[in-house]
């Protein structure tokens, strides 16, 4: 476990007040940045730290800033993305909860490094109840002249904005929240151009998750190497492991990058209750292709999940018990993208749809031998060929619950 | 033109130029390559929600659209190869999944997209088998237009069209998934002067024209491209029509007007007025000569033209520039404006020509201009004045020749009457019936413009010739023949009718 000075999310509850946070050394990070460091090297810092994106993709947060044009006036913006909706994810929230000001704190150094005096933070509709927090917090800061004009005495501004989303998991997805924050339906744009360079009311725009900036503080406080050891190459720190499922300890565990999967579910969790045994394991969100039980010694991090023919995604872990039919987990997970895709491109549209109908349909026990075959093409169809990262979301899951538990959907399709 | 860099890359094997910024979809099309496609529209940026055009390009992982990837230099892109072809059957059996499939219904069945697509890159069994999702079938959107839901595949054309071209914005799309739908918001219908455009667009039967509807069927329909004569702008326009089977032997109905293309006047669009422009060919339409001492009579063209230059020699030349009035109108060709100069200016030397023309309308910032007919630059050009008569004027005539109608939007049907109650020798050549017609001796019926062949000037200066787009009834005929009979029955040299 992680030394309390350092965790993304601290045991105590009234951690969040910004005299906390500050008794935690809160700030000194940001201060050092912005009256000590130049921006160039800030980005420099969390480039050689190897921060990866904490929202699922696991872009190195420092390249993508460094893809935004430098120079000129035109206005250039930063986005939280706090639209934490990835089944099985419930780490921002945490953060958003107890650790507010670590994630002021990251983005202020953020907007400093690429130059930016704007930011917006989209928080998921359904965390309005637990937004107050970080309203508070903003307060907080900009009482203590940590946001607003002239930040530690210097010539650098930042105002944030609070922004809710209404509820589309879409809205997670980086072009769909500039849609939405701009006023508009939430539905993906096309790429290219990328955010970075035509982003939010057209300007350049950085999109990071808050795990991912909560986490900049430790680098610019403690230093890169310092943050790169804490994990493993090219992936440096920690992650917040979620949870969720049949485990003895469901929960939020702040471990390495790199904590083998089976050591999380087993030693952090408690491993599944009595009686249960593992079936299948979701390791990074509901659409991180599910592993059986002799796949759960790899390591989580990016890469080794990406060999894996899985992904370490938004690091939500699902433990499915041996009691739960995979038909129903199948099901679940088709209504769920079949619910949330925003309708724009055909594949996503049409294939959700018809392999949600596919599905219910296998459950009220009218399946047809063919049925698993078609699953597996539709599938295929979509992987690849959708507008945005959602039909492959969709996708994956499906096509690797289908194959992955074939026999045993077999045995329910044609009873 | 100069300095447009262009690009070479290569196409299914093809060696292919294109400028840069131009998408692989548009240098392909160049190369006489189709990508099939659905939402993108030349007019819009690339939206890439179909994802029909999705094509291999040479060095990257996965498939991506012809649409919105822009050409570079040394570009491999291959447009056939297995998985583009298992790409394109795969979006067209998810749209077709949901698809009502009832094309023998559809007014679009013989023009749709996904039909020709199904036809050349899909032939699969369906493997479709759940419920169907149930949507509205004829939602009124405004304006005569229907929107059928289950038939929309979501290009959201119609959209866009709305937003970038009108800015009227009128359709959006609500809620989402398989649910999403195209709809008017909160009951507000579309209301432009364009909106017959989106049918046009349409690529599958969504979007259908009440005045089309259940009408006839595509493959019925003969096009025939022609200038739009409605107002100045000259728009490029097409005609369709149907002459015989399945109509009535000899029987013609023109069965609507498309927005043609021609990319320095109206791209690929018109206005609604342009379009309902077909009532004008059909509707109301005089087809035979017509004498009013004896309406029922038979009367023939040469019995009736022989009347006339009869009633012009009567006048003396010297007292023909006081006694003789023509009233000519601006949808006139130039062919036919210089006929008549030859004839009237020239031939028989008169001084009373005058013009009376459809009166000017609000111009709307896109296409329709304020003038209503099509040759205001060619009447000029032509050397007329676009001089309006006054009825005193035209009451002092013996003789009078009237081309058009027109005359009766400038002035009361009662004034017009009164005015030519004393003229002895009246003759009107006009398309349609008019309260007009019972003032005359003789009334010739004349061709609509989409039944010439000619040339008109547009506001921008832009000389547009075009063909004959349909044929015109049965005893009815242009001016340009008219003017000259009158020409050779003067015994006037007609000379070539050459263009003004």
């Amino acid at each position: 476990m992680i030394e309390d000075a350092v965790r993304l999310i601290p045991a105590d509850d009234s951690s969040w007040r910004i005299e906390a946070y500050l008794r935690r050394g809160g700030y000194e990070a940001a201060r050092k940045a912005v009256t000590f460091m130049a921006p160039q090297d800030v980005i420099a810092e969390v480039r050689r730290a190897g921060l990866r994106g904490r929202g699922g993709a696991g872009f190195p947060a420092g390249l993508k800033w460094s893809f935004v044009p430098q120079g000129g006036t035109a206005p250039k913006y930063l986005c939280v993305n706090a639209d934490e909706g990835e089944p099985g994810t419930f780490k921002d929230r945490a953060i958003l909860v107890r650790n507010p000001h670590a994630l002021i704190e990251g983005l202020i150094i953020a907007a400093f490094g690429v130059g930016i005096h704007q930011a917006f933070i989209y928080v998921r509709g359904e965390y309005a109840s637990i937004a107050g927090r970080l309203e508070e917090a903003l307060a907080e800061a900009r009482a203590k002249g940590f946001l607003g004009r002239g930040i530690f005495g210097s010539a650098f501004g930042l105002e944030v904005v609070v922004h809710f989303g209404a509820g589309a998991y879409i809205c997670g997805e980086e072009t769909a929240l500039l849609e939405s924050v701009e006023g508009r339906r939430g539905q993906p744009r096309l790429k290219p151009p990328f955010p970075a360079i035509v982003g939010l009311f057209r300007s350049p725009t950085v999109i990071n998750n808050v795990e991912t900036l909560a986490n900049v503080p430790l680098i610019i406080g403690r230093g890169a190497d310092w943050f790169a050891a804490r994990g493993i190459p090219k992936d440096g720190g920690t992650r917040i492991f979620g949870v969720s499922g049949a485990v003895r300890r469901p929960g939020l565990y702040e471990l390495p990058v790199g904590t083998p999967l089976r050591t999380i579910i087993e030693e952090h969790a408690g491993g599944p209750p009595d009686g249960v045994a593992i079936k299948a394991v979701v390791p990074g969100g509901l659409s991180a292709p599910v592993l059986k039980p002799a796949e759960l010694d790899v390591p989580m991090d990016f890469d080794s999940l990406a060999r894996a023919g899985s992904m370490l995604g938004s690091a939500g872990i699902i433990v499915i018990g041996d009691r739960t039919p995979i038909l129903d987990v199948l099901e679940v997970t088709a209504r769920f993208y079949a619910h949330e895709s925003c309708g724009q491109c055909t594949p996503c549209r049409l294939g959700t749809s018809w392999i949600h109908k596919i599905v219910s349909r296998i459950a009220e026990g009218k399946g047809r031998p063919a049925d698993l075959e078609l699953i597996l093409d539709l599938a295929v169809g979509m992987k690849g060929r959708t507008l945005c990262p959602m039909g492959d979301a969709a996708a994956m899951p499906v096509h690797a619950i289908v194959s992955k538990f074939r026999e045993e959907l077999e045995r329910t399709v044609i009873p | 033109m100069s300095d447009v860099k262009m690009r070479g890359l290569t196409i299914d094997g093809r060696t292919v130029r294109a400028a840069e910024g131009t998408s692989v979809l548009k240098a392909a099309e160049l190369a006489g390559i189709a990508i099939p496609h659905f939402c993108y529209h030349p007019a819009f940026e690339a939206e890439g929600n179909c994802r029909m055009c999705l094509v291999e390009i040479e060095g990257l992982p996965k498939l991506d659209l012809a649409c919105s990837t822009i050409v570079r230099e040394g570009m491999i892109v291959r447009t056939s190869t297995p998985s583009v072809l298992r790409a394109r059957r795969d979006v067209l059996e998810f749209l077709l999944a949901e698809h009502p499939l009832d094309c023998p219904i559809c007014d679009k069945a013989g023009e749709c997209k996904l039909q020709e697509y199904y036809d050349r890159h899909g032939l699969f069994p369906g493997r479709f088998v759940e419920a169907k999702e149930k949507r509205d079938k004829k939602v009124a959107i405004g304006k005569g237009l229907v929107l059928d839901r289950e038939r929309c595949i979501l290009c959201t054309r119609c959209v866009r069209f709305l937003r970038k071209v009108t800015g009227t914005g009128e359709l959006g799309v609500f809620e989402r998934g398989v649910r999403a739908e195209i709809g008017i918001y909160d009951g507000v219908p579309v209301d432009n002067n364009y909106s017959g455009n989106l049918v046009d667009i349409c690529p599958v039967g969504a979007i259908t024209d009440t005045d089309f509807r259940f009408k006839t069927r595509a493959w019925f329909l003969r096009k025939g491209p022609t200038v739009c004569s409605h107002c100045s702008r000259g728009c490029a326009v097409i005609v369709e029509s149907v002459t015989g089977y399945p109509l009535g032997e000899g029987q013609r109905k023109v069965f609507r007007i498309k927005a043609g293309e021609n990319a320095s006047v109206n791209g690929t669009w018109m206005c609604d007025l342009g379009r309902a422009g077909r009532r004008d060919i059909d509707e109301r339409r005089l087809v035979r000569v017509m004498s009013n001492a004896a309406p029922e009579e038979e009367l023939s063209w040469q019995k009736a033209l022989a009347d006339v230059t009869a009633m012009i020699r009567a006048v003396p030349g010297p007292e023909r520039s006081a006694k003789i009035a023509v009233v000519l109108n601006s949808r006139l060709t130039c062919e036919e404006l210089a006929l008549a100069k030859k004839v009237f200016t020239d031939g028989l030397s008169l001084g009373k020509i005058f013009f009376a023309d459809p009166k000017p309308g609000a111009a709307d910032g896109l296409l329709l201009t304020e003038e209503r007919m099509p040759n205001a630059r060619g009447v000029l050009q032509s050397g007329f004045a676009q001089l309006l008569p006054d009825l005193d004027t035209l009451m002092a005539a013996e003789v009078l020749l009237v081309f058009g109608s027109h005359l009766l939007e400038h002035f009361s049907e009662e004034a017009v009457f009164r005015a030519l109650a004393g003229i002895r020798s009246k003759f009107l050549f006009s398309a349609h019936a008019s309260p007009l017609d019972r003032s005359a001796k003789i009334v010739f019926p004349v061709a609509v413009p989409a039944e010439k062949s000619g040339t008109y000037i547009n506001i921008d200066g832009l000389r547009q010739s075009f063909g004959r787009a349909v044929e015109p009834p049965l005893g009815v005929t242009s001016e340009l023949e008219i003017l000259g009979c009158l020409a050779s029955g003067l015994g006037l040299n007609r000379g070539e009718p050459d263009a003004c």
